[in-house]
């Protein structure tokens, strides 16, 4: 096939538009490119621990890691620790944000309790709260009150704060219009403050959930006897790398799976967007 | 059903505190009448209390002096109980995370109304104002005059014996302005619904009203109360009516001196 225009320039050498070429140009896209570089780095890995014949207590190939992954889920009972690290991250959360949102409606609608909260929010928020370990353990012990008290309290700061944040900042007009549709203070606070605050209080559980993942985690490696902490400090504790290696992969995906599940939210609230 | 209710406004006045701390006097005194299945429109300058004045009418607001009293027409004596009343707002005040029908249906909601009839009542005010088909479109989905619409059919499901207008059209372009006054127009004529109109628009007041409330820059005073003779129904074709432009040109007047007067607080103030 010969093209007809002059002016047309004309390619010499390999075809552009073979398999070969349209396969470089995929490879070239920016995800696929972030997976190859992922694979790369992972083959390398795997050819330089082999070839350096590297002590696997210092650092395992991927190979040996993912065998010790299955290993853990099918008859170390890794399944029970990662139920038991979720459940009590969600635990938490869940009181953190039914008493977070509670909390922050009571402030946002009276200067009384606005006042009286404010100082103790004040000291307590910025304070690590992982400091808050050793006293917890004292007064809770280390059984499942204490993972949720110390989850619950990852959470609740972000959540009290935007819940009166995002109350604050709804449109007087709203309430205008809804008092003059009859609505009673209690309809003003369920049908109108919490449904405009909902953005801002979802912007409080983003920050919360991942303070509540770090505390558990961390606690648990404290005194867990179960859990994915425990089961990361111990196998350090008797140097088996490639399990240290495979709880933490299993803490990845987890938060992995948190961030995307919290894009889908993200998206679902975009009906709050009024343009 | 009676004559209806008349709402005496007696003696009201609002003062405030400014963020600065001083007091500022908003209305001053105010008295006036609104008349059953009437029109009565409230125009001045911004900034002079006519919006407040209204919120006070409802009920939404509390006066610093003076009161509101609902009258029986027939016996002159105090009403049994309040008129059922319904606002539309300037910034249409919708809900954004509410649907078309949600939105409308929210004052049926309140009162406790079953979900079924509730949508069945949203879709019929909805009709009314030509917007059957939107009912799960969001606020946004929406030009400002649908959502002016949209806020008119939620007012108008509570079938309210006096209808609150408070500045309805001032956020709407032009060209939507006059579809919708004269739709408005039509509406109140047909239904005989009290209407209480705030506007800084002369011709939206003298297209609409039975009678126009004239107020001062801040405070807020009555300057004057100007009777609308002008046959009904009326249309854009009513603004070529050789009454029409003596009663705008009157209003004008009236509120020239007012305008000049409140730009100058607002210079003042700023």
């Amino acid at each position: 096939m010969l093209d007809e225009r002059p002016s047309m320039p004309v390619t010499v050498g390999p075809s552009t538009s073979g398999p070969l070429h349209n396969f470089v140009q995929k490879l070239g896209e920016p995800r696929v490119l972030g997976w190859i570089a992922v694979a790369f780095v992972l083959i390398m890995w795997e050819v330089i621990v082999v070839a350096a014949h590297l002590n696997p207590i210092y650092l395992p190939s991927p190979s040996q890691i993912l065998v010790a992954l299955v290993a853990m889920f099918k008859t170390g009972g890794l399944l029970g620790d990662l139920l038991a690290t979720l459940g009590r991250i969600f635990g938490g959360f869940a009181i953190a944000l039914v008493a977070g949102t509670l909390l922050g409606i009571w402030m946002a609608t009276s200067q009384r309790v606005s006042a009286i909260a404010d100082n103790f929010i004040a000291a307590l928020y910025p304070l690590p709260k992982v400091t808050l370990i050793p006293l917890l353990i004292i007064w809770l012990g280390t059984g499942g009150p204490f993972m949720l008290t110390i989850s619950a309290l990852g959470a609740i700061f972000p959540i009290v704060i935007n819940t009166v944040l995002g109350i604050r900042q709804c449109d007087p007009g709203l309430v205008l219009a809804a008092r003059d549709l009859e609505a009673s203070n209690r309809q003003v606070i369920r049908m109108v403050l919490l449904p405009s605050a909902i953005p801002s209080i979802f912007a409080g559980v983003r920050l919360g959930i991942g303070v509540s993942i770090i505390l558990v985690v961390a606690a648990e490696m404290v005194v867990g006897k179960v859990g994915l902490g425990a089961r990361l400090y111990l196998a350090g504790q008797i140097l088996e790398t490639e399990q240290v290696f495979a709880v933490l992969i299993v803490l990845a995906i987890l938060g992995v799976a948190v961030t995307k599940a919290q894009d889908l939210i993200d998206d679902w609230l975009s009906q709050w967007r009024l343009s | 059903m009676g004559m209806g209710v008349a709402i005496e406004c007696d003696d009201v006045s609002l003062t405030y505190s400014a963020k600065s701390g001083a007091p500022v006097e908003a209305l001053q005194r105010v008295s006036f009448r609104i008349h059953p299945r009437r029109v009565t429109a409230v125009i001045g300058p911004s900034g002079c209390g006519k919006s407040t004045l209204l919120q006070i009418v409802r009920g939404l607001l509390s006066p610093s002096a003076g009161r509101i009293r609902f009258i029986d027409a027939q016996s002159g004596g105090a009403a049994a109980t309040k008129p059922r009343m319904a606002t539309v707002w300037q910034n249409f005040n919708l809900f954004p995370w509410r649907t078309v029908v949600e939105n409308v249906g929210f004052g049926l909601e309140v009162s406790g109304m079953q979900r079924s009839e509730r949508v069945e009542r949203s879709r019929r005010s909805l009709t009314q104002v030509d917007l059957a088909g939107f009912e799960n479109k969001y606020p946004r989905q929406l030009s400002g005059g649908m959502r002016q619409r949209v806020g008119l059919a939620r007012a108008l499901v509570m079938e309210p014996e006096v209808l609150l207008l408070d500045e309805p059209f001032g956020a709407l372009d032009a060209q939507t302005r006059l579809i919708l006054q004269e739709q408005l127009a039509r509406l109140v004529e047909k239904s005989g619904t009290t209407a209480v109109l705030v506007t800084h628009s002369i011709e939206e007041a003298i297209l609409l009203a039975d009678t126009i409330l004239v107020m001062t820059a801040r405070p807020g005073r009555i300057a004057a109360e100007i009777r609308v003779e002008l046959p009904r129904p009326r249309s854009m074709t009513t603004t070529h009516l050789s009454g029409y432009s003596s009663l705008f040109d009157q209003i004008y007047g009236l509120l020239r001196d007012e305008v000049v007067k409140a730009m100058t607080i607002e210079t003042e103030s700023a």
